[in-house]
């Protein structure tokens, strides 16, 4: 046997997918990324259905299909699994399955935190899906405003809380992967001015998850509270504003918008180029404004609230940057019609699709800039108009791009090829249909029907236009079910589709048909945008395993992770194999979430402890692994580490990202503590003492000092005195459990009744926020304490130190900041 | 598109890490502003009652502005002085796999955000330039 067919064999051994039952528990990311994919898309048609039910509802005046009671809840499921459960996984789901092999990567950095969010986002949607069927489902409107959702609502509002709160862990979790992957795994030589346009796209996106999903739990945090022990964030009566879930929805509800916009446009961008056969016309413009937008997005949030009642002026604020957006969105527009212009079009299936979708979106983005204005939106508020604008931006400016984009990778992702004539077919059945359901709303709404009623009298006129919309609908979901079949029809007796099916230029077009588990052969050096338009041998280079990494010689699965900016390789990154851990883990916290809606303490707590076994034992098995030996030969004369701790490192930057997520969330609840501020003349209120300001300053310098022992003790450690690094570790955990007692002695001491306001519950909030944080960090340094009693945590071997040193950053920085503002702020008053 | 360089193409400071914080620096500089501007009339009007004046308000959020403006600026300035970043260059692409491309890239990209964010800025004074009061 010669070397190369040995690597070869050494490769297919190593990333050889399990086998049976044991299938479930792969975490390939080819693989975890077409589970994601049909999981999201079962969930978007059963949302689907509700809307046809609704349609049909609507058809004709004074309909009985269906109660006002089942209305609302269809809408409310319709709203919330489009939103949840299919536009924002969909971008993590095709992301996670197509991101590696554009950048080179055999696989993303922590595949089992992939798998662990697809399993949280199953069992999550199943629930939140399975609830209408026992007439459970949430009814209170996507946005669950309180004091309806609070006040009125069944059980269902604590489904579409708890089921969320869960697929916002796998978003985070998506969030984590996904940014690490683009700046750590890129092949080497691909700088960040040569990364693929949907690289910078993920990255941006990434980010935004991070800002924008974490005021949506905090508001969820506050929401649960008072639903379940009736903490009064939300009751004006005792001090609470609803405004305050408005406006943490909302922070987080528009960057959504975006969050779900960006992703998929950035399939645009990889597409376009392909079919217009030339680079795309404004590489670096369209980078500039995708981060202009992002940024931007987070100004938006108020113009959901303008007939709140706000001062003229903030509505001016919103309603000015809400224009300004249209700016950097406008720019990628261009950009694109740019190339099309500028190359040769081929006519194919997937560009008509991009097409569609320019010409849908940009009639959405017309009525954003109509809407964008607040008089005009005073008009037009809470009507079918918002209905068709919502409609147009997501549908126009999501699925139609989403469906030029599985049109264009089907052959990358299953190795055939869709059928020409069935994707003219549902185009064209989808973009008439679609049209002709949302066209007539824009009438609909301005001759003044209201969103949300489930019938309305034959003398408002309202009837054709519904009738209209209804047809429409069905046509809609007629081209639907075309695409459908034809993606799951049967192809065996098909030829597989030719390597590179379209001429593309990007990497991920290198792989082999039918696909390699591994990926590429070997990880080749990149020197251009469009590789495999520039360089004539790269498929040579990649094939004859002349690359990077060619082999498995150690039996591991391994990627390459390289610098930030200019690709360099720094380490060779040992990743997860197949494992029931991430789902096992998944199941215990869907326990948490699903025992705690029934208010199942025992089993809550059971399943709480359930999740933290597994996890701990994940973590104790499979990461921070010291080598068999310190470096390898990856070929071409290069030794790279197989170690690596602190900020080179990519658990340390996944550390740093999910705290920075949730230090957002922390802000968050902050947040309420001002924001309920604003609201009341006198804050604390008149006769309330507490918390005082002595134990909120004994616990500052507790958290101080924990702190600081934490630091001292990654520092003593590197510098090789075991000992003494074990001795503060210990000191650090001691002072932790103080610094929790001294934070909750204040509101206990002076007997501050969470139920009685707004302000002892906002205080109670904050603290029980960080002690939950103070408890899971006293968690993480026992665990750094286990790891270098049993000699798994050494001074070379630091990586567990820095990242929990990291998390202590974050947390003493809350804790100090918690202290300063409940004990300091009432002084101020 | 190859490897080979730009036919004008002299040796050129390459960045460094920070290079990717100074891209986002000129929008962050606009979410502060729109987070002062919007938070301090928000509470000004919530503490004084919605008939009250606003002109002191106004006054804070032309200040901000011209901070702000002048912050960015400054950035703008600093980015500008990047050798052969963008505007006075004739290769708009920045598609060689070299680091001095890289920062032409990124220097190009942030300069034309300062760009972006100072109207962005100028936006979101247009409102407290004609209104007066709290209603």
């Amino acid at each position: 046997m010669t070397d190369k067919a040995e690597e070869e064999q050494q490769l297919g051994k190593v990333w050889d997918s399990p086998r049976g039952w044991a299938a479930l528990s792969d975490v390939n990311n080819s693989v975890i990324g077409k589970w994601y994919i049909t999981a999201s898309f079962a969930f978007m048609l059963f949302a689907g259905v509700l809307a046809l039910i609704m349609r049909t509802q609507l058809a004709v005046p004074d309909n009985g299909l269906v109660s006002a009671q089942t209305y609302n809840q269809l809408f409310t499921l319709h709203g919330t699994v489009m939103m949840f459960l299919f536009a924002v996984p969909i971008f993590e789901a095709v992301a996670i399955l197509i991101l590696p092999a554009m950048l080179g990567a055999r696989d993303l950095p922590f595949p089992r935190l992939s798998a662990f969010g697809f399993w949280c986002f199953v069992i999550g949607g199943i629930f939140v899906c399975g609830s209408i069927f026992f007439d459970a489902a949430p009814d209170a409107g996507w946005f669950m405003y309180p004091p309806l959702s609070t006040e009125q609502s069944g059980i269902g509002a604590d489904i579409w809380l708890l089921g969320l709160s869960f697929i916002e862990v796998a978003s985070i979790a998506a969030a984590v992967e996904l940014i690490v992957g683009v700046l750590k795994c890129r092949a080497p030589g691909m700088h960040i001015n040569l990364t693929p346009l949907y690289g910078w796209y993920v990255l941006i996106v990434g980010a935004m998850i991070l800002f924008a999903f974490p005021p949506l739990i905090a508001g969820d945090y506050l929401f649960e509270l008072e639903r379940a022990f009736d903490w009064p964030f939300f009751d004006v009566s005792r001090g609470g504003d609803p405004l305050l879930w408005q406006h943490l929805f909302w922070i987080f509800g528009h960057p959504e918008v975006y969050i779900i916009f960006l992703p998929a446009i950035a399939l645009l961008a990889m597409i376009i180029p392909t079919f217009a056969q030339r680079p795309i016309a404004g590489y670096s413009w369209i980078v500039l404004s995708a981060i202009g937008t992002g940024f931007l997005s987070f100004g938006l949030w108020v113009h959901h609230m303008f007939t709140t009642g706000l001062p003229a002026i903030s509505l001016g604020f919103f309603s000015a940057a809400s224009e300004a957006v249209a700016i950097p969105t406008g720019i990628q527009l261009f950009v694109f019609i740019a190339t099309v212009m500028l190359g040769n079009v081929v006519r194919t299936v997937p560009m008509l699709f991009c097409l569609g979708a320019l010409a849908n979106f940009l009639v959405g983005g017309l009525t954003g800039v109509m809407v964008a204005v607040a008089p005009f939106d005073f008009q037009v508020h809470d009507t079918y108009f918002i209905v068709a604008h919502l409609h147009y931006t997501l549908i126009g400016g999501m699925v139609f791009p989403l469906l030029a984009g599985v049109q264009y990778y089907y052959p990358f992702a299953t190795g055939k090829m869709l059928s020409r004539k069935a994707g003219i077919w549902s185009f064209w059945l989808l973009f008439v249909g679609f049209n002709v359901t949302f066209l007539p709303m824009h009438l609909t709404g301005l001759m003044g029907m209201p969103r949300r009623v489930f019938t309305y009298g034959a003398d408002r006129d309202w009837g054709l236009l519904n009738m209209v919309s209804t047809v429409g609908a069905f046509i809609f979901a007629a081209g639907f079910l075309l695409f459908l079949w034809d993606c799951v029809r049967s192809k065996r007796h098909e030829p597989d589709a030719p390597r590179n099916a379209w001429n593309a230029g990007t990497l991920e077009w290198a792989g082999k048909v039918p696909a390699d588990q591994w990926g590429l052969r070997s990880i080749p050096q990149i020197n251009s945008r469009y590789p495999l338009w520039d360089d004539k041998n790269l498929l040579d280079t990649i094939d004859q395993g002349r690359g990077l990494l060619a082999d498995a010689a150690e039996g591991r699965r391994e990627t390459l992770v390289t610098s930030v900016l200019d690709a360099e390789p720094e380490q060779v990154l040992r990743v997860g194999t197949p494992s029931w851990l991430p789902a096992m883990a998944a199941f215990g916290l869907g326990g948490v979430f699903i025992f705690a809606t029934w208010k199942l303490w025992w089993l809550t707590l059971a399943s709480g402890i359930f999740f933290l076994a597994v996890v701990l034992y994940w973590l104790w098995t499979g990461t921070a692994e010291i080598p068999e030996k310190p470096s390898k030969d990856i070929g071409d004369g290069r030794r790279l580490p197989l170690y690596v701790a602190g900020p080179r490192s990519t658990g340390w930057w996944a550390m740093f990202i999910t705290m920075t997520g949730d230090l957002t969330a922390y802000l968050g609840v902050l947040f309420g503590y001002f924001f309920l501020w604003t609201v009341h003349e006198n804050f604390p209120p008149a006769g309330v003492s507490g918390p005082g300001w002595q134990w909120p300053l004994v616990a500052a310098i507790l958290a101080i000092a924990t702190w600081g022992a934490m630091v001292a003790a990654r520092l003593s450690n590197a510098a090789g005195r075991v000992g003494l690094a074990r001795a503060l570790i210990i000191a650090s955990t001691i002072g932790n459990v103080f610094t929790a007692l001294a934070l909750m002695a204040g509101p206990w001491t002076s007997g501050l009744d969470p139920t009685s306001h707004s302000y002892p519950a906002i205080v109670w909030a904050l603290v029980v926020w960080v002690v939950s944080h103070l408890l899971a960090g006293m968690i993480m340094q026992l665990y750094c304490l286990a790891r270098s009693i049993f000699g798994r945590m050494t001074p070379a071997h630091d990586a567990d130190l820095w990242n929990v040193t990291l998390y202590w950053h974050f947390i003493g920085f809350s804790a100090l900041l918690t202290a300063l503002v409940i004990g300091g702020f009432p002084l101020l008053q | 598109m190859s490897p080979q360089r730009a036919h004008n193409e002299v040796e050129r400071e390459t960045g460094h890490g920070t290079d990717l914080w100074r891209v986002i620096a000129a929008p962050i500089i606009w979410a502060l502003h729109f987070l002062f501007c919007y938070v301090f009339v928000a509470v000004y009007c919530e503490k004084a009652g919605r008939t009250a004046d606003l002109f002191e308000a106004r006054l804070w959020v032309m200040g901000a502005t011209a901070l702000a403006l002048g912050a960015i600026f400054w950035l703008t300035l600093r980015i500008w002085r990047v050798r052969a970043r963008s505007v006075t260059d004739d290769d708009f692409e920045f598609e060689h796999n070299t680091p001095e491309e890289r920062h032409r890239f990124l220097s190009h990209a942030a300069l034309m955000l300062c760009v972006l964010s100072a109207v962005a800025v100028l936006y979101i004074v247009i409102p407290a330039l004609y209104l007066s009061t709290c209603r």
